[in-house]
């Protein structure tokens, strides 16, 4: 079943950059898709549009098979509530605990007055330890958000996430500032919810090895455009040159 | 609005712009111009070099040098080797207009010394002639030997002094609170209507903290009548539209991250605000109130010299009567409590951070 069906898609910045130059692509329920490419390729703005943090210019997207290219206020909330989004700086709230950063993931279910006043009912923060079991640091949960490393702070923001009961999980480069052991656990980490929950992926990588590691289908974007589209493994160097361009070469990661 | 509109809006906006930075070289360069017409004319030749006492003054020929700068800015600017040509990044890349930029420069720099130095009057000799020296000394042997007598009545009325800048300063707190949230700009860009209110705040508190808070004082005193309660309006009102501008630049430096982060949950404005935004801002606010506060214990002294009660009331009634000792002993408490002010606040700051 179709879940996110990208249509067309146009981005021009206020600036004038023309970061998506008609993207389109659809995204099956259950897949792990994994968009790659340059820095500055359109990848961060591609899933920005999809959560709807960025307003297409032009073209349309569908979610659940309805549009949501400019949905507004109420509506575009219960959108953002079934996207779950994990970003490259982790963007945790440093002095606050790991248990409320990972609350603030209910924060659209609950009533303004009670996420004020920060009287989260037990259901909730039952959940929110689930939650941190989940991706291994429930013994965190009560430590300041900075003090953990950046491996745990990804983690937490991804049991934030979870907190969504999210459809598609999207993640913008979750593993670009961790380094290549700790890479591959947090990537384990969305493995785990895409296969044990069913939860859709879409992430934005680097590094190939991690891509034909865990992906079930890879788009590439250059320049704001799609210009592969297909399984991990059929990546071959001539790809990979057209790809990232002539002088790149491909670095190991385990 | 279809991809080829939305490029053809780009490029018009770029036209725009360029157009408009063109505008404002012109004018800058006329200004500039008319500037440096005037203080040449008014001040180094008419003050310095005829040593007129009185100058003349006259609207037409005013209005002719305008004239006259005008059509020379406008003319300057469009060669492409003016001042502003360089600062507005329009000038070309000519070893002229390279030249132009340093001469010009320089020479506005100068003759804007020079008539501070004229307009000032400054003069080593008034500054060590005999009468002068002799007075001074005067002043300081009073201030040295305070009379102590007035020293219960000091201390009561230094008290009302601390008193007053506390509770402007903390009377400011919630009101300044909302301010800065109304008028930073990365909360405020949502639409056109929140982008008013954000312009409205701007306005209002630029033009209140433009005023001095002296000149707020002499306002209430005669409002609401001479005293401490009228000090502490002044404090408060400048209090609050200074600090809103430090509070909102503090909440438009925050990172951007975890905004979109909590935004990304579905959650709604204030509950983006109180998550997101109030975590980071929470201690460079307490930093700014109490270093405020340390401000406004100085400035109530000051204040109270125009009817704002405290020891500035008492002081400016012995400066009256010209007991030099009774002052002596005033100057010294309010530089002992301002320094130990200083002292506190700077020291919560460093546990603070």
């Amino acid at each position: 079943m179709t879940l996110l069906r990208v249509n067309q898609v146009h981005k021009i910045y206020p600036s004038g950059t023309h970061a998506l130059k008609g993207v389109s692509f659809e995204v099956e329920k259950g897949e792990f898709l994994v968009i790659i490419g340059l820095s500055g390729s359109g990848k961060s703005t591609l899933l920005r549009c999809i959560n709807r943090l960025h307003e297409p210019t032009s073209g349309n997207i569908q979610f659940n098979g309805r549009d949501i290219t400019h949905v507004k206020g109420k509506e575009l909330r219960q959108l953002k509530r079934q996207i779950g989004m994990v970003f490259q700086q982790f963007n945790l709230i440093k002095r606050r605990s790991v248990l409320v950063n990972v609350l603030t993931g209910a924060l659209g279910r609950m009533g303004t007055f009670q996420s004020l006043t920060e009287n989260f009912p037990q259901k909730l923060v039952d959940e929110a330890m689930e939650a941190l079991k989940t991706v291994g640091i429930e013994e965190k949960a009560h430590i300041r958000a900075d003090a953990l490393s950046g491996g745990q702070q990804q983690r937490v923001a991804i049991a934030r996430s979870l907190m969504q009961h999210p459809d598609l999980l999207l993640a913008d480069e979750p593993v670009a500032s961790l380094d290549p052991a700790t890479s591959n656990s947090v990537m384990q980490y969305f493995e785990k919810i895409n296969k044990k929950f069913g939860t859709t992926v879409i992430c934005n990588l680097h590094f190939l090895s991690l891509v034909r590691k865990y992906a079930t289908r890879v788009i590439a974007l250059k320049a704001g455009e799609i210009i592969y589209e297909g399984l991990p493994e059929d990546i071959d160097d001539d790809w990979f040159k057209t790809i990232y361009g002539e002088e790149a070469e491909e670095v190991e990661i385990r | 609005m279809t991809l080829s509109d939305a490029q053809g809006v780009m490029e018009k906006k770029r036209m725009k712009d360029r157009t408009k930075a063109k505008v404002k070289a012109a004018l800058l360069d006329s200004f500039f111009v008319f500037y440096s017409i005037l203080v040449v004319d008014r001040v180094i030749w008419d003050r310095f070099i005829l040593q007129l006492r009185e100058t003349h003054f006259s609207w037409a020929e005013t209005g002719l040098f305008a004239l006259i700068s005008l059509f020379v800015g406008v003319v300057w600017s469009l060669t492409g080797t003016s001042l502003s040509d360089r600062l507005f990044g329009l000038a070309k890349p000519t070893k002229t207009a390279k030249l132009t930029f340093e001469i010009f420069g320089w020479f506005l720099f100068n003759i804007t010394f020079i008539a501070g130095w004229i307009i000032t009057k400054i003069s080593i000799v008034d500054l060590f002639s005999d009468e002068g020296v002799a007075a001074a000394q005067r002043i300081f042997a009073a201030l040295f030997s305070p009379r102590m007598a007035i020293f219960d009545e000091a201390l009561f009325a230094i008290i009302e002094t601390i008193y007053i800048a506390l509770v402007a300063t903390l009377i400011s707190i919630p009101i300044t609170l909302v301010v800065s949230f109304l008028s930073a700009r990365n909360l405020m860009n949502d639409n056109k209507f929140t982008l008013l209110i954000y312009a409205f705040f701007r306005l209002i508190s630029n033009f209140v903290r433009s005023i001095e808070p002296l000149i707020w004082a002499i306002i209430f005193s005669v409002w609401i009548g001479i005293g401490p309660y009228a000090g502490m309006l002044a404090l408060l009102i400048h209090t609050i539209a200074s600090n809103a501008k430090l509070y909102s630049e503090a909440i438009e430096s925050i990172e951007e991250g975890p905004i979109e982060a909590i935004s990304a949950t579905g959650a709604n404005k204030l509950q983006v605000i109180w998550y997101a935004v109030i975590p980071q801002i929470i201690l460079p606010f307490l930093s700014f109130t109490i270093y405020r506060w340390d401000i406004n214990v100085r400035m109530a002294t000051i204040i109270g010299l125009v009817g704002g009660g405290g020891i500035g009331t008492m002081l400016i009634q012995y400066q009256g009567l010209a007991q030099w000792h009774e002052v002596g002993l005033i100057v010294i408490m309010i530089a002992l409590v301002v320094w130990i002010m200083d002292y506190i606040s700077t020291k919560i700051r460093q546990a603070i951070y």
